[in-house]
Parts: C-alpha cells; sequence; structure tokens
C-alpha cells in the first residue's frame, strides 16, 4: 500500500456521486425494466473510467472506482455501500422487513442485542427532527423491505465483482494511476438482517465471513487495495437499547472483529484498510460512541491502515486520542478532514491544520488524508467535487509544512 | 457588557427556534388573515417569557429574545433578522421582486456595486447544487422587497416597544441581570430598492438616521444591542466579477462609517456588532477570508464583536488574532457552534476552540457563541442541543482556563 513518503497522500472513503445516466440505468435495471445488459455495463464502464480521470485531475492520488458497481437509483442514497451486497449472495430471499423494520428489541446488562434502525437512540431523542422532510435529515427513499437469510450463505457476485475489478482497473491504467482501492462490506455490518436459517448470530457472522471472504480475496487478488466498510462497530453503539456498558459492547464488537479477521486470514495485511464510521446520516449524533472507547477493537483488525471520521464537529477532537493510543509501528491512518455532514466546502488551511494534528502526532508518513465518509448520496455532486479538491487543497498546503 | 471575568460567558447570535404557536400567528398575520391583536401580543410575549427560561435552563448566561418580535411565519426562515425593518419603516412601499430576483449588477473596476442575491458569485458557481431541493440548501421563503419612495422615517415605536418590554419582563422573571437584542445595522437594511434618494450613500444614511432610533431605544432601555450586518462580509460574495480586496474594504468601510453615525453618542460597552457571511446552507467556497476584512469589523464603535468561527471554511480563522491586536477595550463572540451542520458540536470540541481563542487574546475577553442565528436554520431540536453543547463546551473551557 502506498504511504506518504514524500508528501501527504490523499484518498477517499468510497461513494463518489453517481452520473445521472448511471442512476437512471440502475433505477432501470433494479425495477426489472426491459433493460439491454451490454449498453447497461457500458454506461457503468464510462462512468468508472470518468470518476478515476476526475479524482486524478482533483489531485486525489489513490482514487477509487466510487462504488459505481453498487447499484444507485437515487441521486440521494446511504445504502449502496452495503445493500449490494444482498445480490451478490445466494440463501437470500426478499420479503423481510428492512433494518428499520427490524422488530425492536431491548438490550439488557451484559446481554447486547441489536434493536432496529428506527429505534436507534439518536433518532428517538431527536424524533421530530429525523421526522422533518425540511430538517436536512432527508436519506433518500428507504426500503421497508429487505433480504432474510433462509439458506446456507453462498457468495454468487463472481459476475459482479469481476466487472467492478476490470472497469477499475482499465480506469486506472488509463488514467495512468498505480494504486486504487475497492471497498467490501464486512461481516460484522452486512450480517444485520434476519436470519431463519442459522441457529446463532455467531454462526451467521461466521457465514458471512466465509461467503464475503471470495469477494475480499479476488479484489486483493487483482492487486486492488481492499477497504473493509465497518461501520457497525461504531453505529452500532446508538442501536443497542437502552445504552449498554462500554465494556460489554467492547466485547460485542470485537466478536465482530474475531469473524472480519476470520474472513481475511492469509490475505496481506498490507493490502488491506479499514473503514471505521458513525453513520453518515445528517443527524445529530449525540449518541455516538467517543473513538476512545472503540479505537483498541478497531486497531484489532488486521489491517494495515485504518480509516475514520475526524472532520466533523462530533469527531473532530478526536484527533487527541493519538496522544494516548500507540498505532503500532506498521500502521497507517486515514483519519476524515473533509466531510460530508455539512455543505460548507472545507476550508483548505483547516484541511492542512487537522492533517498537522494527525501527524505531529504519529508521523507525517503514516497519515493519508482522506473524507469522514463517502461523498456519493450524501451531499450534492457539485459539493462533492468541491470537497474533494479542497481536500486536495489542504493535503498539498499540509506537504508544504511538513517537507520543507 | 458582562464579560468572562470568572468563567467563560455564554451567548449566541440572536435567532431561536420560534415555537409552532407564534410561526402560525406570523403566518395568518403575512398572509392577511384577521388577527387578533391582543392574543398575537400574548402569544408573543408568552413565547418571549419561555424562551428566556429555556436559554437561563441550558446555560446561556446572556440570553436574547429569540428574535421572536422580528416575525417568521416558517419553520425554516433565514431573513427575518433583517426584513422585520421593512415593517418598520416609513417611506418605503412593496416591490414587486426578492432580491433573488432583482436586475444582476455587474461590477468593474473602479466601480463596485452590490449585484443581485440570485447573481451571487457562489450561488453562480453552484447553480445545480443550490436549484436542488434534495441539497440541503434551503432559504426558505423569498419576498418581493420593498423599495424606498420617499424621506425614510422610523414607525416601529409601537413594536420595539413591545419587544424591550417582553424581554424585561423576561429577564427580571427568570432573574437574569443582562441580555441582548438585535437590530439591523444601516449597510444590511439598505439593501432594498431605492427610487428616492439620489445616491446609495445617501440611502445608506437615511437608514441610518432611521434605524437609530431603534438603537437608542434598545440601549436606554438597558438591554445589550446587536447589530446584525453580515452585509459586510457577505457582500463579497455579492459583488460579481469579483473586486479586488482594497476597493472593497474602501466600499464595506463607508458601511461601517454609516453604523457609526448612525450609534454616535451612544456608549460602545453596551454595544456588540454581529458579522457573519450568510447563513445559508451553500458551499461559501467565495466567502472573504477573515483576515481581509477584519480591520474593517473593528472599525465599529462597539465594545464586543461576534463572528463565524465554528464553520468549515471559518474554523481556521482563529488564527487571525495572531497578528491582529484586539484594542485592550474590546471583548470577541466567536461562534463555537454553527447552523452550517446538523451534527452537534462535541463539548470538547466547543472547549477546544474556546482555548485557542482565550489563548491568544485573554480568558476574559471571550464570550463563547455561536456562528449565526439558529432559529429557522436547522431543526429546533437541533438547535437547542447545540445551545446545550455550547455550554457544556463553555464550562469545560471555563475549568481549563481558571484551574
Amino acid at each position: 500500500m502506498r504511504t506518504s513518503t514524500d508528501h501527504i497522500l490523499t484518498s477517499h472513503v468510497g461513494s463518489l456521486p453517481r452520473p445521472d445516466d448511471l442512476i437512471e440505468a440502475n433505477r432501470a435495471r433494479d425495477a426489472g425494466e426491459a433493460s439491454d445488459e451490454p449498453a447497461f455495463q457500458a454506461t457503468l464502464r464510462a462512468a468508472v473510467d470518468d470518476a478515476v480521470r476526475h479524482q486524478k485531475e482533483l489531485g486525489i492520488d489513490v482514487p477509487g472506482d466510487g462504488e459505481f458497481g453498487k447499484s444507485v437509483g437515487h441521486r440521494v442514497n446511504y445504502g449502496a455501500w452495503w445493500n449490494y451486497v444482498f445480490l451478490r449472495l445466494g440463501g437470500l430471499e426478499l420479503g423481510g422487513p428492512s433494518l428499520d423494520h427490524m422488530t425492536p428489541r431491548q438490550a439488557r446488562p451484559g446481554e447486547i442485542v441489536l434493536t432496529n434502525a428506527a429505534r436507534r437512540r439518536d433518532r428517538v431523542r431527536f424524533a421530530a427532527a429525523y421526522a422533518d422532510r425540511e430538517s436536512g435529515v432527508f436519506m433518500g427513499p428507504r426500503p421497508s423491505t429487505g433480504p432474510v437469510c433462509v439458506g446456507p450463505l453462498t457468495y454468487i457476485g463472481h459476475a459482479a465483482i469481476r466487472a467492478d475489478i476490470d472497469n477499475f482497473k482499465a480506469a486506472l491504467q488509463a488514467s495512468g494511476v498505480e494504486e486504487g482501492f475497492m471497498t467490501s462490506v464486512a461481516p460484522g455490518s452486512a450480517y444485520r438482517i434476519p436470519n431463519t436459517y442459522y441457529k446463532s448470530d455467531e454462526e451467521f457472522l461466521y457465514a458471512w465471513a466465509e461467503a464475503m471472504r471470495e469477494e475480499y480475496k479476488a479484489i486483493v487478488d487483482a492487486g486492488l487495495v481492499l477497504q473493509l466498510d465497518d461501520p457497525a462497530t461504531a453505529t452500532g453503539w446508538d442501536m443497542i437499547d437502552p445504552e449498554p456498558k462500554v465494556e460489554d459492547y467492547r466485547k460485542f464488537t470485537m466478536i465482530r472483529v474475531e469473524v472480519l479477521n476470520h474472513a481475511l486470514r492469509g490475505l496481506p495485511q498490507d493490502r488491506i484498510r479499514y473503514h471505521l464510521c458513525w453513520g453518515s446520516w445528517h443527524g445529530p449524533h449525540t449518541t455516538d460512541i467517543p473513538m476512545r472507547d472503540i479505537v483498541e477493537v478497531m486497531l484489532a483488525v488486521n489491517a494495515q491502515a485504518y480509516s475514520f471520521e475526524a472532520g466533523n464537529v462530533r469527531h473532530e477532537h478526536e484527533w487527541k486520542v493519538w496522544r494516548d493510543v500507540k498505532l503500532p509501528d506498521d500502521k497507517i491512518i486515514l483519519p476524515g478532514v473533509v466531510s460530508h455532514a455539512t455543505n460548507v466546502v472545507e476550508h483548505p488551511e483547516l484541511v492542512a491544520e487537522r492533517i498537522l494534528r494527525f501527524a505531529n502526532l504519529v508521523g507525517r508518513e503514516r497519515v493519508v488524508a482522506s473524507t469522514d465518509c463517502g461523498l456519493g448520496g450524501r451531499v450534492h455532486p457539485q459539493i462533492a467535487w468541491a470537497k474533494l479538491e479542497a481536500l486536495a487543497q489542504g493535503a498539498a498546503l499540509a506537504t508544504g509544512q511538513l517537507w520543507r | 457588557m458582562r464579560t468572562s471575568s470568572d468563567h467563560i460567558l455564554t451567548s449566541h447570535a440572536g435567532s431561536l427556534p420560534r415555537p409552532d404557536a407564534l410561526i402560525a400567528a406570523n403566518r395568518a398575520h403575512e398572509i392577511g388573515d384577521a388577527v387578533d391583536k391582543r392574543h398575537y401580543d400574548e402569544t408573543l410575549r408568552a413565547a418571549v417569557g419561555e424562551v428566556v427560561r429555556h436559554q437561563k435552563e441550558l446555560g446561556v448566561d446572556i440570553p436574547g429574545d429569540g428574535e421572536f418580535g422580528k416575525p417568521m411565519g416558517q419553520r425554516v426562515n433565514y431573513g427575518s433578522w433583517w426584513r422585520y425593518s421593512w415593517q418598520r419603516l416609513g417611506g418605503i412601499e412593496p416591490g414587486q421582486n426578492s432580491l433573488y430576483d432583482m436586475q444582476p449588477h455587474r461590477s468593474s473596476t473602479g466601480h463596485i456595486v452590490l449585484t443581485s442575491f440570485g447573481d451571487r458569485r457562489d450561488r453562480t458557481q453552484f447553480a445545480a447544487a443550490y436549484a436542488d431541493p434534495d441539497s440541503g440548501i434551503t432559504t426558505g421563503p423569498r419576498p418581493p422587497a420593498p423599495i424606498c419612495v420617499a424621506p425614510l422615517t422610523y414607525k416601529g415605536q409601537d413594536a420595539i416597544n413591545a419587544d424591550i418590554a417582553n424581554l424585561k419582563a423576561a429577564l427580571a422573571v427568570a432573574g437574569v441581570e443582562e441580555g441582548f437584542m438585535t437590530a439591523v445595522a444601516p449597510a444590511s437594511c439598505a439593501r432594498i430598492g431605492n427610487n428616492y434618494y439620489k445616491t446609495d450613500e445617501e440611502f445608506l444614511y437615511a437608514c441610518a438616521e432611521a434605524m437609530r432610533e431603534e438603537y437608542r431605544a434598545i440601549v436606554d432601555a438597558g438591554i445589550v444591542l446587536q447589530f446584525d450586518d453580515p452585509c459586510v462580509a457577505e457582500g463579497w460574495d455579492q459583488v460579481n466579477p469579483e473586486p479586488t480586496v482594497a476597493e472593497y474594504q474602501k466600499l464595506a468601510t463607508t458601511w461601517i462609517e454609516a453604523l457609526n453615525h448612525a450609534i454616535k453618542g451612544l456608549p460602545p460597552d453596551r454595544l456588540r456588532f454581529h458579522l457573519c457571511w450568510g447563513s445559508w446552507h451553500g458551499p461559501h467556497t467565495t466567502d472573504i477570508p477573515m483576515r481581509d476584512i477584519v480591520e474593517v469589523m473593528l472599525r465599529a464603535n462597539v465594545g464586543a464583536y461576534s463572528f463565524e468561527a465554528g464553520n468549515v471554511r471559518h474554523e481556521h480563522e482563529w488564527k487571525v488574532w495572531r497578528d491582529v491586536k484586539l484594542p485592550d477595550d474590546k471583548i470577541i463572540l466567536p461562534g463555537v457552534v454553527s447552523h452550517a451542520t446538523n451534527v452537534v458540536e462535541h463539548p470538547e470540541l466547543v472547549a477546544d476552540r474556546i482555548l485557542r481563542f482565550a489563548n491568544l487574546v485573554g480568558r476574559g475577553r471571550v464570550v463563547a457563541s455561536t456562528d449565526c442565528g439558529l432559529g429557522g436554520r436547522v431543526h429546533p431540536q437541533i438547535a437547542w442541543a447545540k445551545l446545550e453543547a455550547l455550554a457544556q463546551g463553555a464550562a469545560l473551557a471555563s475549568k481549563a482556563l481558571w484551574h
């Protein structure tokens, strides 16, 4: 994996704004409307090519494919990063409740269970704000149904991941970019659907790990950097009602990290990065678990690099965590220094200031400037691109300070 | 004016979420429905009483009346802070166009003028984002702006007297010693149409003379007067194409001079000035840097300066105070929580921000505040949670600064 050897590298979390023609093609294809598959693939390929070129132009050193192979049928979309996978697994059937509509469950001391997304503690506390169409918390159309696991989980997404990889590698080559990353959902974030087949959550989690391992391997084998999207590690806290003890929650998430490590066994750590986040919706986020309480859980993941939110007002102060917590010598971090959480475009000097705080604590070579979360679907396309530009400008300013 | 003598005081920029009953009453008035004056006055008085109590409860040391006397007929509304003046001035009549739809006026070297709101440079550069209802860039209603057609007079005596009485009663009931009230500054007031005065300058000074009555009334009542004058910063984006900084500073200085004219004889230590870059949820890439406007701001003859410092376009500008000397008798109210994001600031971040300013200008000269009014810009639940975070952060900072 590239590291910041002579300047602060830039990357981002994954999702980028889909072009309108791709959104429409996805919508039609997902709705089962008659669709010309070769034409769809051509649209997708052209969009990926364009996104990679655009990232390079703006100064993004380690680009992604924008998650364009993960279907988005509406410009506002917060879910494609994980619900793409439902089309890639066997053993699932449609017709279950969505994460919002699953039966709410109460946790008890020592017995942690996730409730549904609608019962998240922040969502309950700020119910009126979340419900108000004018509040800016709008999350796009949200499905009321979702998949249920009814049989052995198998990976059937070979053609889809093959196409993603081919599209992305062709785009990287066309732009002359040496390294790119591709996202894939981690078991602990993917398994949050009803299951009538496996006997326990743990069994279910390991089934996800085995199935998803195929996708992880495909990405790594193709020479791409694999990014595991695992917001559940942080967002799970808010989804436990009532608020659990930190110690109990750590145990709960550590099991999920062990499952992920099982899925990653034998894969080269230096080709893997891990993304932690507190959920990208534009809510108050007052019930986010502090970084300090989960940072060690995150560091237990067998990845070389850790991406996390640090560019929004709930987590910006947490750069100080790295005063106390030692980042292992062979690891790097990708703090979010621009964010989806505000329409205001970060001033490059603020971006630089944020980068410097991290670089001063863990060393300049171990910081890659990144975003809080995916920008696609969460802010307007024009704003998303302007933020990537500010990111690159800020990284250049920081580089000027750190390598003078 | 109270200063942070033994802890970091908290205040905010003015607008707070109106209760639904007050919004409904304002809305009825707006659309011309018969409104029972006495019922309206009672609704307003009760709302001000409640909002002062709520601020005290949350730990806001210097509360305002939430600008509740400045009518807002919608929950999302970014303009009542200045549009209220349209009801308090004589010599104006209803116009046809909102400021967004007015004819654009292009500037050229040596000839710098404000263009329409629709022709603002950020708005032009991000036209698609501003036009998309899903983008989160709401601006609420955009009523037609009035036009000045005769000598400008102040006719808002009853309204300002009611505002003052309501706030003073609420402060007394809550047992709060000091409160503030906002009023639009002459330059920000003068952005309506003018067919009467021969020059922009003449009109500007007419606004100064008329509004002076309101300013005096507030100060005479023993309430701290805050001038809302975003024009001084956001005017930069309203000059198209971008002018030179020197040219713009010259123009903005004329606005401050008009304000100073209006407040001649008023005690500076009862006055504070609010600078901002516009509270709409846009990208703000064309905001003028604080460094280029801070000396203009400091020319205002007031004791305190409030400005945005809690959003990602201006957060880094605390460093301005490394180079710029804050005169000894002045204090600042930096924004440490902001309307610009729905995420509620973590109290530790609020404390970090306060400490940066306190370390540069001294703890006794920092009052923790908001970027801009929270009312009308974020959901009421979020607005209140942000004020709570502000107070919690100020308490953390106080502990660090007075330990």
